[in-house]
């Protein structure tokens, strides 16, 4: 079903914020991130929402790997996780973390979607602590499963994450997944990425996509406000963002979600509603 | 090595095998193919001090922690996918002080149980670097004296960074593991021990091999002409495998390719009710310790409640089941 390019979200109007809701945005902002042809790793959820998107609008010859270890399925109804049976229906291969993670770090992957609790200016982000971390930590939360590796190998990573103050940070508690500027252990000096990673560095954050803005990269790896979504102005984000902004750079308002777009989500790729409201 | 004959046996019979302290790592991937009635059964028979490397935790081990079966565990991530965002059970002990997490990464960990699979001490990779993995204020079993060489299973150190001798790069040597036990749930086992595994294999060839001892609990067991007839669709020769228990429904309620869907109602009234102690001892009152075995659970569970989630054969997924909110 995925694959079969659609056309109903060509040359649509923009609709306005009441038409649609916040994850929609989400989802069609990170859908649009989708170069046609890519090679995607995506995770559960949201990312499977603008992953499907992509490949029944805009990108349909992109790739999606999922990291339990299925390439290019093209199911009939979304995968509730990457485990699910539904992965692999109409796939290439099938096979398992050792196989897709290992294309990771061979240089095959071209985007990936990840989250996060926290991230800094440079796209270091936690998903492992909050608080003062340690043999017993403050607050434990799920750890970094495959995001560093992934932040890490790829050749560009975007994060959808929820706007709050708390969430962007001047410094996170703990580096689960690798930005632009990063500790070199064991002494811990920080330096550019690509004096850390040498003959694997190909890449790294390249957007931050929230429920009010989206962020991007600058050629020193400092995060910059780009776009703000319909219905936010530029300072609500500032005042929902823990440190100082670039705002320098911001080129107008991110496109909303088409009519097509609310469309192909809601009819053809979560009817369910297992991630949309 | 002297070939070993797999031993038929009954699920309480296998688990006693496990002593405590031992080092244990599972078949599936987050809530899908894991050995629950293994679980249910470990907490049964009260095992204490387990060492857990898994390349990723889910329901299965955040029960287990919460059982207070559980002393170490090092891996990457644990929660319940949608249907619970964090290992609550994993999180309260590690905030009280009375389990030590190990942090890795995800390929480091597929990394530590690849070595272990191939015989080989390491294992380089990327996968890591800039990260506060690397860190040494969190390496925690060095920072707590486990380290010191006196404890088998445990690396003398948490990684090395190695000049890459042939080319100008650096990289992230991860030591090794070698669990005990790695206790598997799968479709089919053949009565000698050849094991299928149908769908995603996640990371169960690496978790197997790397083990010193296998326990296949199986949907199946079938015999060895049958599953022979295949041998391109085997993943794991019959003398790898120590026990044999025929189980099925035995990785409920994660889900199974081709068998079921994972119970998401039930793993998030899980994830619910064992945010506390209170609530997670009444929880297995209720699941565990009141069923005396697993099949006493499947029978509270019921035909109706699990009919439903059965996977269609042509479809390999539940056709029944009511999975959003739609």
């Amino acid at each position: 079903m995925y694959k079969e390019k659609s056309d109903a979200s060509a040359g649509e109007a923009a609709l306005s914020p009441e038409q649609y809701q916040p994850i929609d945005m989400l989802a069609v902002a990170a859908a649009r991130e989708v170069m046609d042809g890519d090679i995607v790793f995506a995770g559960t959820g949201l990312p499977m929402l603008a992953m499907s998107l992509a490949q029944l609008s805009t990108a349909p010859k992109s790739v999606c790997i999922y990291e339990a270890g299925s390439i290019d399925g093209c199911p009939c109804s979304i995968p509730s996780s990457v485990g699910d049976a539904r992965c692999i229906e109409n796939a290439s291969v099938s096979s398992g973390l050792f196989d897709v993670f290992h294309q990771l770090q061979r240089g095959w992957v071209d985007l990936a979607f990840l989250g996060g609790a926290e991230i800094d200016k440079y796209g270091n982000v936690n998903t492992t602590g909050i608080g003062k971390y340690g043999v017993v930590p403050e607050k434990r939360l799920t750890g970094g499963g495959g995001n560093p590796d992934i932040n890490g190998l790829a050749k560009k990573t975007v994060f959808i994450m929820v706007q709050e103050k708390r969430r962007f940070k001047e410094q996170v508690d703990f580096i689960t997944s690798p930005g632009w500027r990063i500790p070199k252990w064991p002494e811990g000096e920080v330096l550019d990425k690509k004096d850390v990673y040498n003959r694997a560095y190909r890449g790294g954050p390249t957007a931050v996509i929230t429920d009010m803005a989206i962020f991007r990269f600058d050629e020193q790896g400092e995060m910059y406000l780009d776009t703000v979504h319909p219905g936010c102005t530029v300072q609500e984000v500032q005042e929902k963002c823990g440190f100082e902004l670039n705002v320098s750079r911001v080129s107008g308002e991110t496109k909303a979600p088409t009519r097509g777009d609310i469309q192909l989500l809601y009819t053809r790729i979560d009817p369910e509603r297992i991630f949309l409201p | 090595m002297e070939k070993k004959k797999a031993q038929h046996m009954g699920l309480s019979e296998a688990v006693a095998m496990i002593r405590d302290g031992d080092l244990l790592t599972f078949s599936g991937f987050t809530i899908w193919r894991r050995p629950m009635a293994a679980i249910y059964e470990m907490i049964r028979q009260g095992k204490k001090d387990l060492h857990l490397v898994e390349v990723q935790g889910g329901t299965h081990s955040d029960l287990l922690i919460g059982a207070g079966c559980v002393r170490i565990w090092e891996s990457c991530w644990i929660g319940h996918e949608l249907y619970g965002k964090l290992g609550g059970n994993l999180a309260r002990k590690a905030e009280a002080g009375e389990v030590i997490i190990e942090d890795y990464t995800h390929m480091q960990l597929l990394c530590r149980m690849a070595a272990g699979a191939m015989g080989l001490p390491y294992y380089p990779t990327y996968a890591g670097l800039g990260t506060d993995h690397l860190n040494p204020e969190y390496d925690h079993l060095g920072k707590l004296g486990y380290r010191d060489g006196s404890y088998p299973k445990i690396p003398k150190k948490k990684y090395e960074l190695v000049k890459d001798p042939f080319f100008d790069s650096e990289l992230v040597h991860v030591p090794a593991c070698n669990p005990d036990w790695c206790i598997v749930f799968t479709q089919e086992v053949g009565s000698e021990g050849t094991v299928r595994i149908q769908g995603q294999r996640f990371s169960d060839e690496e978790a197997i091999k790397a083990a010193d001892k296998v326990m296949v609990l199986a949907e199946h067991v079938v015999s060895e002409d049958y599953i022979r007839r295949d041998p391109d669709r085997n993943l794991i020769p019959h003398y790898m495998v120590d026990a044999i228990v025929e189980c099925p429904w035995g990785a409920h309620p994660t889900g199974c390719y081709g068998l079921y869907e994972p119970d998401g109602r039930f793993i998030q009234d899980i994830y619910k009710k064992t945010r506390t102690q209170e609530g997670l001892e009444a929880w297995l009152e209720e699941w565990v310790f009141n069923t005396s075995d697993f099949d006493a659970y499947l029978h509270k569970l019921g035909v109706p409640h699990l009919k439903v989630l059965k996977a269609n054969p042509a479809e390999k997924h539940s056709t029944l089941i009511k999975r959003g909110k739609a």
